[in-house]
């Protein structure tokens, strides 16, 4: 993974940037989720959201080695 | 017996017992959640490398709170504001990295139009508005030297507040999680059994003026409470998100039950007053089969749904009972009277009925349908009082940034860094001077303790774990003083006292003349923001402003009676409820104040509902030419008597209703349009409302006479 990411010439963070878009996919993954009631089937919401962020965190990590 | 008294003793201790553990184990259910985001974070922190592990720790310290839903709903407005604060800020130092006068003078400026902004809105909007202010302030003050940093800074600031919020909302959402959603529904709950039986009382004739006035202001409490907990609650719950909505829908119709079932019974006291006992007694006759229906043991589960076939009955036995009862009246101005009962009987049965109609969508497992009506709860804002709030909060960081560029002071950076943080977090509250006093205090004893813990404990503690072990117990006390009402403006102060101060990093440096001169110029910034509450009072709670807000509230009488009609009744409830649990919030209850305001509600309310009802009623038919010129100057003297009360405007309103309802009186085609206009005479008329000061010794004219 790139430790840093040059946006426009300044050198930004990647953790950083993986970490927002994870979130913007958990947002989404939640109002879709949410939106069709989905959560009914789940022991812990909260738990599933933690587990999605992770995991979703964890891929890009990975995929951008 | 004394069996019986052997079984009966243990549970009862027992239950003392249990009762007050589980009390207690809230308080430390916090306090543990709270360590433990703030470890988290500290540790996640310092693993990345971050430079300022202290500021993330100190966003799980501000974010902290009981509730899971406050938590996330703080933190989704704080990475906003703080988001919008650092971009701000970037912006600043990049326009004016060299120019020190014009830079302060940018900062000062946004930081005031920050503050302003916060006072428009009541829950944690506000919050983001008074981040996005100081994040600007945090960004750019200790790059001032060096502006080609603030990149850096910049990135750095919004990577720390966002690791902060991300473990507060992730450890408060997943380890015992205490749901806003349970005290909201129980609110909700209560408010509908209070009305419930409030209504079945009133209705029965058991409520005096006074207390009605009092259950006006219980009733307006709790409908601006259910609106800001339901803001809260949709960050926590995707189904309680589903149902925000219905929740708004049950609001509003709330509000409207609330409003004509005051217009009744104004109706029906009056009556009786003037000694028209023939009519009121015909109108509680005619709405009696009310009480009945509502006397059912209302509890929890399926309790809205049995009220509805009952009210269902009852307005049919109402409808019933009309035509024998309008048959009993001896005379014409009984007649009138009594038919205008009626309307509003029937328009209150109707709300009601729509009311528990939503109710028991509410209370279903599962919700049917959509919303078809979108409503909006309206706030009445003063956007002069916030322009104040503005000038002000510029003032003291001009005046601070002067002093700091006259006197060359090496900490002064951190001295405005503390007084802008305080100056925003305070602006909106009722008495900021008392606010920042306590808070102080506490962040004096943080700073003791965190003393004590850097220079003493810590140097002997080697590694994370001993560090936790170190500082916790230091910790622990400003949590625990969160959890009590009393301490828990100090507590907050003290956990951000001894974060701030003990500035974890990784490469920790004990350094006590640094320590004391950092320390000394934040205790300066605070002081210096104390003084600037109590040199320039906040307008918020003055008596000039509370007058604003009274004006602001007659002139909703205008609004009513010119504004256009569609959602005009949503619209003009939420904003009077609004300002008037502004105002209420800020009058001490009971005082003579208080009592003046509720008395020009109630007035506004009643009067202002009628004219909507009048002028939908005069949208929808055809009207001769005359009759709706008069209607129409009647409508604009009473907006005019409510925008400047004085006798001539009292007697011009007076005199039009008269001589409007003197002109369609004999007409059957105009029986609703006579009926609130009947109610707006009788509403002027009343001696013991608002309007009675401007009535003085002018007797009425003549065609007011007759039914006076």
């Amino acid at each position: 993974m790139p430790r840093e990411i040059a946006i426009g010439g300044a050198l930004v963070p990647g953790l950083l940037i993986w970490f927002l878009l994870s979130v913007v996919l958990l947002l989404l993954f939640d109002w879709v989720v949410g939106r069709y009631g989905l959560y009914r089937y789940v022991w812990h919401p909260a738990l599933l959201r933690l587990a999605f962020l992770v995991c979703v965190f964890g891929c890009f990590a990975l995929l951008n080695l | 017996m004394s069996v019986t008294h052997v079984q009966a003793t243990p549970p009862g201790t027992r239950d003392v017992f249990v009762a007050a553990l589980r009390e207690e184990t809230t308080t430390w259910l916090f306090v543990v959640k709270s360590l433990l985001a703030f470890y988290i974070t500290g540790w996640l922190a310092m693993r990345l490398a971050l430079p300022q592990p202290s500021t993330a720790m100190l966003t799980t310290i501000i974010v902290a709170n009981r509730q899971t839903g406050m938590v996330l709903a703080k933190s989704f407005y704080r990475a906003i504001g703080t988001m919008v604060g650092a971009l701000a800020g970037f912006l600043i130092v990049a326009f004016f990295p060299q120019e020190r006068v014009l830079f302060l003078t940018a900062l000062s400026l946004w930081i005031g139009v920050c503050a302003g902004g916060a006072t428009l809105y009541r829950n944690f909007k506000s919050y983001s508005f008074v981040l996005a202010g100081y994040t600007a302030a945090i960004v750019a003050l200790p790059v001032i030297n060096n502006p080609l940093e603030v990149f850096n800074t910049v990135v750095w600031r919004l990577s720390e507040v966002l690791l902060g919020i991300g473990v507060s909302a992730a450890v408060s959402d997943i380890v015992f999680p205490s749901r806003i959603r349970d005290d909201l529904r129980r609110l909700c709950r209560a408010q509908f059994a209070n009305f419930i039986d409030f209504v079945q009382r009133a209705v029965c004739g058991k409520v005096a003026r006074a207390d009605l006035e009092n259950a006006h202001l219980r009733f307006v409490r709790d409908a601006v409470a259910v609106e800001d907990l339901r803001s809260s609650v949709i960050f926590e719950d995707p189904e309680a998100r589903a149902r925000s909505g219905h929740m708004l829908l049950l609001n509003q119709r709330f509000m409207a039950t609330s409003t004509t079932l005051q217009t009744l019974h104004h109706l029906i006291n009056r009556l009786k007053r003037k000694g028209h006992e023939v009519a009121a007694d015909a109108l509680i006759e005619l709405y009696r089969p009310l009480a009945g229906a509502l006397d059912a043991p209302i509890e929890a589960g399926a309790a809205a749904r049995v009220l509805l076939p009952r009210l269902d009955d009852a307005r049919q036995a109402i409808s019933e009972r009309k035509g024998a009862l309008r048959a009993n009246m001896s005379s014409a101005y009984d007649m009138l009277d009594f038919d205008t009962g009626a309307t509003l009987v029937d328009r209150f049965v109707d709300e009601l009925y729509a009311y528990v109609e939503t109710a028991s969508q509410l209370q279903a497992p599962r919700l049917f349908g959509s919303v078809t009506e979108r409503v909006r709860f309206e706030r009445g804002n003063d956007y002069f009082g916030s322009a104040l709030t503005m000038v002000r909060t510029s003032l003291v960081m001009g005046v601070l940034s002067f002093y700091w560029i006259v006197s060359a002071w090496p900490s002064g950076a951190s001295a405005m860094l503390l007084a802008t943080v305080f100056a925003g977090l305070f602006a909106a509250a009722p008495n900021p001077a008392q606010w920042v006093l306590h808070t102080s205090l506490g962040f004096v004893l943080g700073t003791c303790a965190s003393f004590i813990c850097l220079f003493f404990v810590l140097p002997l503690m080697d590694g994370f774990g001993l560090f936790v072990a170190g500082s916790a117990p230091f910790l622990m006390i400003g949590l625990a003083m969160i959890t009590w009402p009393v301490t828990a403006r100090a507590g907050v102060g003290y956990c951000m006292g001894f974060t701030l101060t003990i500035a974890v990093r990784n490469e920790m440096s004990y350094d006590v003349v640094f320590f004391w001169n950092d320390t000394l110029a934040q205790y300066i910034g605070l002081a210096a923001t104390g003084m600037a509450f109590l040199l320039l009072p906040p307008a918020i709670g003055s008596l000039w402003f509370r007058r604003r807000q009274l004006e602001k509230l007659r002139r909703q009488v205008r609004l009513a009676a010119s504004a256009p009609l569609p959602g005009l009744r949503a619209r003009f409830e939420s904003m009077n409820h609004d300002l008037f649990g502004q105002i209420v919030s800020q009058t001490e209850r009971g005082s003579q104040a208080s009592r003046h305001l509720v008395a020009w509600t109630l007035s506004v309310n009643e009067v202002g509902r009628t004219l909507i009802e009048l002028r939908s009623d005069m949208a929808g038919r055809p009207l001769p030419e005359e009759v709706r010129e008069a209607i129409e100057r009647t409508i604009d003297a009473i907006a005019q008597l409510y925008e400047h009360p004085d006798t001539a405007a009292y007697i011009y309103a007076r005199d039009a209703v008269a001589a409007t309802t003197a002109m369609i009186e004999g007409d059957e085609a105009m029986g609703l349009l006579l009926n609130h206009l009947n109610v707006l005479r009788l509403a002027m008329l009343d001696e013991q409302s608002v309007l009675a000061a401007y009535m003085q010794a002018h007797p009425p004219a003549q065609g007011v006479a007759h039914a006076a």
